[in-house]
Order: structure tokens, then C-alpha cells, then sequence
């Protein structure tokens, strides 16, 4: 069993201190992704897991054992880089199989584990090239494939598919999730890209600023951020955000004034808001409907359309002038310079406190109904 | 091409000719008057028969420097010379290149700068007290089987290679090239249980190659073309380079052949090495300058 | 298919059993590489220590010793006297020699005629020491200048006038030729390396062959300098002459070491972008202010290295002078490290040689700084 459990986890380099203190439990087989904004400390973090850099404070096991002490060599870990760090004068044989012979196994021994792992994934015919004559998808494969053959209880990927174009991305995150299912081994993942968070993950840390914001699986994240930076954070488009005055409070609901008079009623722990505060709504774009049927009724002036054939980006601003985007069906007639008013569901969006706090009940996806089929729920 | 255009790369080309032939003729002329007889070398000497292998060609000459001079035995102790400074210089400036820009330790950056500022002391300010300085240190020697300090390194081989194993300009190349080679390579390797050495030599020596060419080439030029020193750390025959022997050969002897063909013999490495490495040299030397 | 391979175990944990004595603690790891830091940087900084920075420590400390090569008696601290002998410069009048009459004393062809220098030198103890460098007349005074080592004044300026003369010859070509071989045309990397060999060849070599070539009454050079002036001009003595001997040793050396120069400058004017020009020929500018306007300024930071590094590479001429001149004639081509040669090792003034390096340092340490400075000055923009 590989469990990988981080405790109080702290980095500082010389004075600045990058990493505050982290807690993550992960257990055996999972598929952890580290998601977050550029500078939120997830690669530092996953260097500190493979033993890259030091920790400052706090301890790591693996295993149940504690490896924080531990050179990188010999944790038991392996690592793919963002740039793959094929060594160039290799073949791709001796690449896969250099961590061996530096651990001084046998040739034979490191020939059956490098084919072995060439076989998983496809790598046969070109294990005598060298990385300079490999495709970008092959070489990811290489350094993939580098990993395997030294069997570590725990992979870690570094921003793994970044440097690939977009169709190789999709193609490569297929391959990598039957990898796990395969092999199942534990594997942390660094992105920033949300969508190969959401895709992949069987678990999502969301990480601002050296701090975890929340853990969760992609459909918690997605239907329960816990604030306004994981909900604008996860989910393409963005989320819309609107800032409403607090007319009324009851214990277990608000009345709302949105920008452009409209006035609501919303379920929500009011517990410590006033009449008089300030909320922020969130929207995502998937939920905005283009009738007026729904519960909650928006006015809009259409300013940009994007047609992608199976959906329909709607640029647009509201009656208060906030801009609003809309993702609706692709074959959606709306039209730049269109006056129209839009609905939501109330069920369906978020309201945050002052503090960016969520304060919508808790959403379980059983209970929800996409209102139109095929729209909801697409990250 | 019009033919305006053509008359201009025509031009061009007698304008890069005649240069050409101001630059080659010396060398040329060295070259082919080594194998002529004395006379010829005289009566060719103002037409284009100067460069020319024409009318008698002998190997008289180089007959008489091997008769007159030791020149075969000051070759091979230049080789020696040569190589073994360049062999042990690419190994000991590579490493502390890699430990600079790969390894973190105490006091390197202060290193680094220091490197960096030696590379502007010239070999020629330093050369009377490092006269000095080698007269008193003994050298190694066997007497009746026992391991003995004797004598100085005055005369010696290694007086005209140990000084200059170490080279501050050549670390810094090294360095820049080491600079510039992503750290994932030194972590995957890490990652991979190697440790600095074995990363150094598993991984950044097989992907310097060219600035390991580079640097060896320029050593190799620096040596073998060694003058100063060996003139005032060498009196003896028995350690002497090529190029203080073909300037003694050149204040005794009178017959111009036989010192063309001397100096011809002597140059023949370099123009082999530079023939070879041709490409190589026109990008080392500009990309040493510019980053220089 | 994974099962196998998850039944052998993990190479990191087989590691701490193959690599007995390996590093197994984070801290230990760090200390070992710091370790091998410290191991693989130690030859390098030995032999720097040992042979550029120990001789240099040993070049300041003896100037102000009077230590020689090879010599039974210890050497003695002797304080400023070795930089005393090589910079001490003074001048003296002399008035015409005049009779009892008051009348000035005229030689055969009618000049003044003086006391005898060197009489008037060891008279006078302030003047201990001094020899003449030299002198001029003016009217029936005569100016002489003096110095404790005319020698070394005279090298000294022998240096600055190679360097003034072989400095902008050598640029100029260099750019030339770079500019010539910085286009499109069949076989120019042939070109290219021939104007390279002369680089590869042994400096002491291309002296030796341009000994010949200098030769005043066989040389090559005289005759077609007669040819193509009819007989007018020549022959010259290149090396013979005292006039002659600098220029000639000038001209050898530009020649010889413009290539490396040459191939900077066409890295630099590689460097420039192709669009400027496509730019400017739309603007309509002609190839000259292209050249102005583009290619000056753009080759500006090439240009300032070259200089400089050729100025310090020009300050330590020796070879060529050993060679060919042996510092003559008249010590017209005596050099600061000739100079330094002559007295540190020839006359075995080991004392003596050093102050003349350590000079010769300062100068080097001078252009350098001049470098930095203008380095500096320019990212500040």
C-alpha cells in the first residue's frame, strides 16, 4: 500500500515562504490532481513530495513511512517532467533504463522491466531512437514509460502535457487515465489547466498561494466551491458573477436585490448577514437558460457570439452593465445586438458572503435536473 | 540573374581573390618553397611560381633539419605537451565549470566571480615570478628505488603543462554551456539515484560535445603554439617544444629551405586539426567572442 | 501485464540495499553534494591558485624585494626602489659651452656645442642614476630628458605605439573582411577560412616567414613596392630600419590575427536582423547609410570588445619581436614584456621583472575597467 499522506507541510526559500502549512491525506490507487493559478505553489509542492527540495517544515509519508528525510532516489517516487528531461544521447532503451542501472541491476534484469514497460505502452519499435527522432506524444510516452520501469509507490507529473498541441492533450490524457486504471498505482498530478484537473482526477486539491482552498472530487468542486475563487477557478467558461445588496434575512433564506431591480428569494445560511450587506451571486454560463421560464430573470444586450457547432458562446452585458457569458445550444439563434432576457434556476447557483464564502446549500447531483440535455454539468 | 548582377558577383569575387591570395601567399609560399632547392626558391620567389609546386621538388630540406636538429624528439614533446594539457585541462575545467553551475556549495557564487575576473590576467603578467616559483619546487624522482624530491621542474615537461591545465576563460565557456542545459535533466537523474559525478558524467559531459570540442581545439592551438614560456622554463633539449626549436634553428641556420621546411613540419598539427574542425572554429571563436 | 512488473519491488527501496554507503538521509544528501562540490571544483581552483594567482601575489610582494633567479643570498625588502628605477623620469638644460669670451662655442658644422652629459650626470647627486632618453635643441639650449631606465620608457612607449597602430589596422581589416564574407556567394566558407589560417599558424612561425618576406634586398614586399612605384620608392629595411621596424611588426601582426576578430564581427552582423534592412531599403536608404544606420549601431557592442580585448592582447606583444627584431634596432621595437623578459629572466633581475609585470598589470587591469564602465554605463540606459 502507498498512501501518501502530507502533514503541516511548510517551504520557505530564505525569507519567503511559499508553502503555508499544507494537510492532505491521499490513499492508495488514487489520482490526485494539484490545480491552481500560476505561483500557487503546486509544483513546489510536488517537488517537495519527490524529495527535489527540502521541506522547511512538517513531514511526508509514504507507505506510512516517513520519507521527509529521505534523498529523492530513494523515496520510492518517480517523476515526469514538464520538459520530460529525456537525456538526448540515450536511446530511448537506455533512458528507460538508466534509473536502474544507477541502482546497479543486472542487464538482463533491466532489459525484461524496460520492454515490459515499452509493451504497456507501445513503445517497442522505437526503443533503439533517440528522443530527437520521437514525435512529442512519443517522447511523452518515454518519459512515462521511464517511470514505470522503476515501479515507485507513488508518480508524480509535472504539468505533464503542456508542452503537447491540443488534440495530442486530449489523446495523452486518455492514455494516462487507463495507465492508472492499469497499473493502479498512486499518482499526483500538477496542472493549471482545470479541465485536465476535472477530467482525470479521482481528487482535486485547488491550490491559491501555498494554501489548499479545497479537496474534493471534480463534481464537489464543480457544484460545491466552497468559495468564490474555486468556483471561478474550475468550470470553462468562468463563472458570472453579480453583486447583490441584502434586502431581507431569515434563517434560512435572503432576499436579494440583483443589479437591475430584480428581486429574489434565496435559500442560503444567512447566519451573521444583515439587510444592507453586500453578496455576490455565482452563475455558471452552462446554466443560464435562453428562455425566461426559469426562476430567476435576467435582461441582456448581446454584443458577442461565438458559434463552436455543438455549443454557442454568448458574450453579453446585463441591465446593472456587469458583462455575462452564456454557453448555450449550438444551434441557438441568438444574435449580436439581441435584447433578450435569460433565466437561471435558483437551485442551480451560488451565493458567496463578504469573505467569498459559500452560503448556498450544500447541491448533491441526484437532486439536480439539467434543465436542458447536454448543457449542464460539461466542465 | 541580369547580367548587371552577374558582373557584380564577378566583383566580388576578384575582390575576395586577391585578399585570399594576400593571406595564403605567406603560408603557401612556406609550404611549397620547403621542397624546392635553394635556388629555386630564389629565382621563383617573384612570380606566381612562388606558390606553385613547380620545377624540382626534393625533400632535401627536410632531410637537413632532421640531420642539423632534434626536431622528431622537440615534436613529440611538444604531442606530449599538448596532449596531456589538453586531455587533463577539458576533465579539470569541465568539473569545476559543472560544480559552478550544477552543485550547490558554499563560496561559489564568490568563485564564479572570481573566475571571471582572473580570465583578464595575461599569461605574460605572470610569467617572471611563476619562473621563479618553478625553479623551487622540486619535482619527483626515483633514487635507489625510494620515491625522492629532487631538483626543480626547471627543464621538465610538466613545468610546460601543469601551469596550464587550469584556464579561467575555458571554465568560463564550460560554464556558460552548462548554464544554458535545463536542471530537469541533473533532477530526473537524481530522481534516478545518480549522484553528482555520475550525473556529470552520465549526463552532461555526453550532451557538452561541442563545447568540449571547442574548448579542446582552442587548448590544443594554445599549446602547441607555446613560445614564451618554454623559452625562459626550458633551456634543455630534452624538454624542448617545437617552437623554440625552430627559433634557435632559425638563428643558426642560413639556408631559407631548410627553415621552411622545419617551420612547414611544425605546422602541419595545426593545419590538419584546423582543416578537420574547420566549422567548428568559426562558430567557437565568434560565440566566445560575442558571449565573451 | 502489471502485475508482473508491480511483483518486483520498487527501485527505490532496492537502491538502499544495492548502494551500500549511499547518502539515505535528505541532510546527508545535501552535505555529500555540497562535498562533491567542493572535490570537483578543488583541481581547477588549485591550478589557478598555484600558477595565475600565487605568481601574481609573488610579483607584488618581490617589486619590493631585490630578488633574483638564482642567487645564494636572501632576498632583501628594498621598499619602492624597483618602481623608483622604472618610473623615474627628469629633464634637464643644458646651456651652450661658452668661451672665456662669453661666446658660444660652435663645432665644425656650426652647432652649439655642450658639456659633456654624462659629466654633468655624476656631478650632480640629484641626477644619480639617470641616464639620458632623450634630447632636443632648441637655440643654444638643449632639453634633455632623463630617466633611471630610458629602456623601459622607451618600451613603454613602444607598446602604446603598437597598440595605437595595430588596434585600429587589425579592427578595420577585421570588419572589412567580415563585412566581404557576410553574403550570399558560392564557396565563400573558403574564403573565409583562408583569411582564418594565418591564425592557426604559430605566431613564431609567421615571423620567421615574414622575416624572410620583410628581407630588404630579396624580400617580396620591396619588390613590388619597387614594381609598382617604378624604382621610386624602396628598398626599405622593414626590419633594419628604426623607423621601419614598428610599422613592419604592426602590419605582420594585423595580418596575422585579424581572423579571429573578423569572425566576431560577422557573428555580430549575423546578429543583426534582416527586417532592419528590408526596413530601411523601404524607407529608401542607400547601402552606405544602411551601413551608417543599421549595421554600425548594431555591431556597437561587438565593437567595444573587440577593441578592447585586441588592446589588451596588443600590450603583451613579445613573440614577434623576439623573433624578428630582438628588440632593435636601437631598441625602436623593445616592448613592456621584452622589457620584462630581458630583465626578469635574461638578466635573472627576478626583482626588477616582477615590478615590470605588476605594471604591466595595472595597465591590462586599467582597459578592463574602462570596459566594465562602458558595459555598465550602456544596461543603465
Amino acid at each position: 500500500m502507498a498512501d501518501l499522506q502530507l502533514e503541516g507541510v511548510v517551504k520557505r526559500f530564505g525569507e519567503v515562504q511559499t508553502i503555508h502549512g499544507i494537510d492532505l491525506d491521499v490513499t492508495h490507487g488514487e489520482f490526485v490532481v494539484f490545480v491552481g493559478p500560476s505561483g500557487c505553489g503546486k509544483s513546489t509542492l510536488l517537488r517537495l513530495i519527490a524529495g527535489l527540495e527540502e521541506l522547511s517544515e512538517g513531514d511526508i509519508r509514504i507507505g506510512g513511512e516517513s520519507v521527509a528525510h529521505l534523498p529523492a532516489a530513494q523515496r520510492g517516487v518517480a517523476m515526469v517532467f514538464q520538459s520530460y528531461a529525456l537525456y538526448p544521447h540515450m536511446t530511448v532503451r537506455e533512458n528507460m533504463g538508466f534509473g536502474l542501472r544507477m541502482a546497479k541491476f543486472d542487464k538482463a534484469e533491466i532489459d525484461r522491466r524496460v520492454e515490459e514497460a515499452a509493451a504497456i505502452l507501445k513503445l517497442e519499435p522505437l526503443l533503439e531512437r533517440r528522443p530527437k527522432a520521437l514525435s512529442g506524444g512519443q517522447r511523452q510516452r518515454v518519459a512515462i514509460g521511464r517511470t514505470i520501469v522503476r515501479n515507485p509507490k507513488v508518480f508524480l507529473f509535472d504539468e505533464p502535457l503542456s508542452n503537447l498541441d491540443a488534440e495530442l492533450r486530449v489523446q495523452m490524457r486518455v492514455e494516462i487515465a487507463k495507465l492508472h486504471a492499469a497499473l493502479g498505482n498512486t499518482m499526483v498530478y500538477v496542472t493549471h489547466d482545470q479541465v485536465e484537473a476535472m477530467t482525470m482526477a479521482d481528487k482535486i486539491v485547488v491550490l491559491r498561494d501555498g494554501r489548499i482552498e479545497q479537496v474534493g472530487s471534480p463534481l464537489e468542486l464543480y457544484l460545491n466551491p466552497v468559495n468564490e475563487f474555486v468556483a471561478g477557478f474550475i468550470g470553462s467558461p468562468r463563472m458570472n458573477f453579480f453583486e447583490c445588496r441584502v434586502l431581507d434575512v431569515a434563517d434560512d433564506r435572503l432576499r436579494l436585490e440583483l443589479p437591475g431591480d430584480e428581486r429574489i428569494d434565496m435559500p442560503a445560511d444567512a447566519t451573521g448577514l444583515r439587510s444592507g450587506d453586500r453578496v455576490t451571486l455565482g452563475i455558471r454560463p452552462e446554466h443560464i437558460l435562453e428562455h425566461d421560464r426559469a426562476d430567476i430573470r435576467l435582461a441582456i444586450d448581446v454584443e458577442v457570439v461565438e458559434h463552436l457547432g455543438g455549443s454557442t458562446f454568448v458574450y453579453a452585458r446585463h441591465i446593472g452593465g456587469d458583462a455575462i457569458t452564456l454557453q448555450v445550444g449550438g444551434l441557438s439563434d441568438i444574435q449580436p445586438k439581441d435584447h433578450r432576457r435569460v433565466s437561471f434556476s435558483r437551485q442551480i447557483c451560488q451565493l458567496f458572503d463578504g469573505d467569498g464564502r459559500n452560503i448556498s446549500p450544500h447541491k448533491v447531483p441526484g437532486e439536480l435536473k439539467d434543465e436542458e440535455p447536454g448543457q449542464a454539468a460539461t466542465a | 540573374m541580369t547580367a548587371n548582377k552577374r558582373l557584380k558577383t564577378l566583383g566580388w569575387y576578384l575582390v575576395l581573390a586577391g585578399l585570399g591570395y594576400l593571406f595564403l601567399f605567406p603560408l603557401l609560399f612556406m609550404i611549397v618553397s620547403s621542397f624546392k632547392p635553394e635556388s629555386a626558391i630564389f629565382t621563383d620567389l617573384y612570380s606566381l611560381r612562388a606558390i606553385l609546386p613547380v620545377g624540382e621538388l626534393t625533400l632535401d630540406n627536410y632531410q637537413g633539419v632532421f640531420d642539423k636538429s632534434r626536431i622528431g624528439h622537440y615534436f613529440l614533446n611538444s604531442l606530449l605537451i599538448t596532449g596531456g594539457t589538453v586531455v587533463m585541462g577539458l576533465f579539470v575545467n569541465s568539473l569545476l565549470a559543472f560544480s559552478l553551475s550544477r552543485l550547490e556549495w558554499r563560496g561559489q557564487k564568490l568563485i564564479l566571480s572570481a573566475v571571471i575576473a582572473l580570465m583578464i590576467i595575461p599569461l605574460e603578467a605572470v610569467v617572471v615570478p611563476m619562473l621563479l616559483l618553478v625553479s623551487q619546487l622540486p619535482s619527483l624522482g626515483w633514487e635507489e628505488g625510494r620515491l625522492v624530491l629532487e631538483g626543480s621542474w626547471m627543464n621538465t615537461r610538466h613545468v610546460q603543462m601543469l601551469p596550464f591545465v587550469a584556464n579561467a576563460f575555458f571554465i568560463f565557456l564550460f560554464y556558460q554551456f552548462f548554464r544554458d542545459i535545463p536542471k530537469d535533466f541533473d533532477e530526473a537523474a537524481k530522481l534516478d539515484g545518480a549522484s553528482p559525478f555520475q550525473i556529470y558524467r552520465h549526463i552532461i559531459v555526453p550532451m557538452s560535445g561541442p563545447v568540449f570540442a571547442t574548448v579542446a581545439i582552442l587548448h590544443f592551438m594554445v599549446m602547441w603554439n607555446q613560445y614564451l614560456w618554454p623559452i625562459m622554463a626550458v633551456q634543455s633539449e630534452a624538454a624542448r617544444p617545437v617552437m623554440p626549436g625552430i627559433q634557435i634553428f632559425f638563428g643558426r641556420e642560413t639556408k631559407w629551405g631548410e627553415i621552411f621546411a622545419y617551420a612547414s613540419f611544425i605546422t602541419l598539427p595545426v593545419l590538419v586539426v584546423f582543416m578537420i574542425f574547420q566549422k567548428r572554429f568559426v562558430r567557437s571563436l565568434a560565440g566566445a567572442g560575442i558571449k565573451g | 501485464m502489471h502485475s508482473s512488473i508491480n511483483e518486483t519491488k520498487s527501485v527505490g527501496l532496492s537502491a538502499d540495499a544495492a548502494g551500500a554507503g549511499r547518502a539515505t538521509d535528505f541532510r546527508q544528501a545535501r552535505r555529500r553534494e555540497r562535498r562533491y562540490g567542493y572535490l570537483l571544483s578543488f583541481p581547477a581552483l588549485l591550478g589557478l591558485f598555484m600558477f595565475l594567482v600565487l605568481p601574481f601575489l609573488m610579483a607584488v610582494g618581490m617589486s619590493f624585494t631585490d630578488q633574483r633567479l638564482l642567487s645564494p643570498n636572501a632576498a632583501e625588502w628594498v621598499g619602492l626602489r624597483n618602481y623608483e628605477r622604472l618610473l623615474s623620469v627628469d629633464w634637464l638644460v643644458q646651456e651652450a659651452e661658452r668661451s672665456d669670451l662669453g661666446e658660444v662655442v660652435r663645432d665644425a658644422g656650426g652647432e652649439p656645442e655642450f658639456p659633456s652629459l654624462r659629466t654633468v650626470l655624476r656631478g650632480d647627486p640629484a641626477y644619480r642614476e639617470y641616464r639620458e632618453f632623450t634630447s632636443w635643441q632648441w637655440g643654444e639650449k638643449r632639453y634633455v630628458l632623463l630617466a633611471k631606465d630610458p629602456r623601459f620608457i622607451q618600451s613603454f612607449l613602444n607598446t602604446l605605439l603598437f597598440v595605437m597602430l595595430v588596434v585600429p589596422l587589425q579592427c578595420g581589416l577585421a570588419l572589412g573582411l567580415a563585412l566581404l564574407i557576410n553574403r550570399q556567394l558560392r564557396g565563400i566558407s573558403v574564403f573565409r577560412a583562408i583569411f582564418f589560417s594565418p591564425v592557426v599558424t604559430s605566431i613564431v612561425v609567421v615571423s620567421i616567414v615574414w622575416t624572410f618576406l620583410y628581407h630588404r634586398d630579396v624580400g617580396v614586399l620591396n619588390h613590388y613596392l619597387q614594381a609598382l612605384t617604378f624604382g621610386l620608392v624602396g628598398p626599405i629595411d622593414w626590419l633594419g630600419d628604426s623607423d621601419w621596424a614598428m610599422p613592419s611588426i604592426v602590419i605582420m601582426s594585423a595580418w596575422q590575427a585579424c581572423g579571429v576578430q573578423m569572425l566576431i564581427f560577422l557573428a555580430g552582423l549575423q546578429g543583426i536582423s534582416q527586417d532592419l534592412y528590408e526596413a530601411a531599403e523601404l524607407d529608401g536608404a542607400g547601402r552606405w547609410s544602411q551601413f551608417w544606420h543599421i549595421t554600425l549601431p548594431g555591431l556597437r557592442n561587438t565593437m567595444v570588445f573587440v577593441i578592447l580585448s585586441t588592446t589588451v592582447q596588443a600590450f603583451g606583444l613579445f613573440t614577434q619581436v623576439d623573433v624578428m627584431t630582438g628588440g632593435g634596432p636601437q631598441g625602436s621595437t623593445s616592448t613592456v614584456m621584452f622589457h620584462a623578459v630581458a630583465k626578469g629572466f635574461r638578466e635573472q633581475d627576478i626583482a626588477y621583472g616582477s615590478a615590470i609585470s605588476v605594471v604591466f598589470f595595472l595597465v591590462i587591469l586599467l582597459i578592463a575597467l574602462l570596459q566594465k564602465k562602458f558595459f555598465d554605463a550602456r544596461e543603465a540606459k
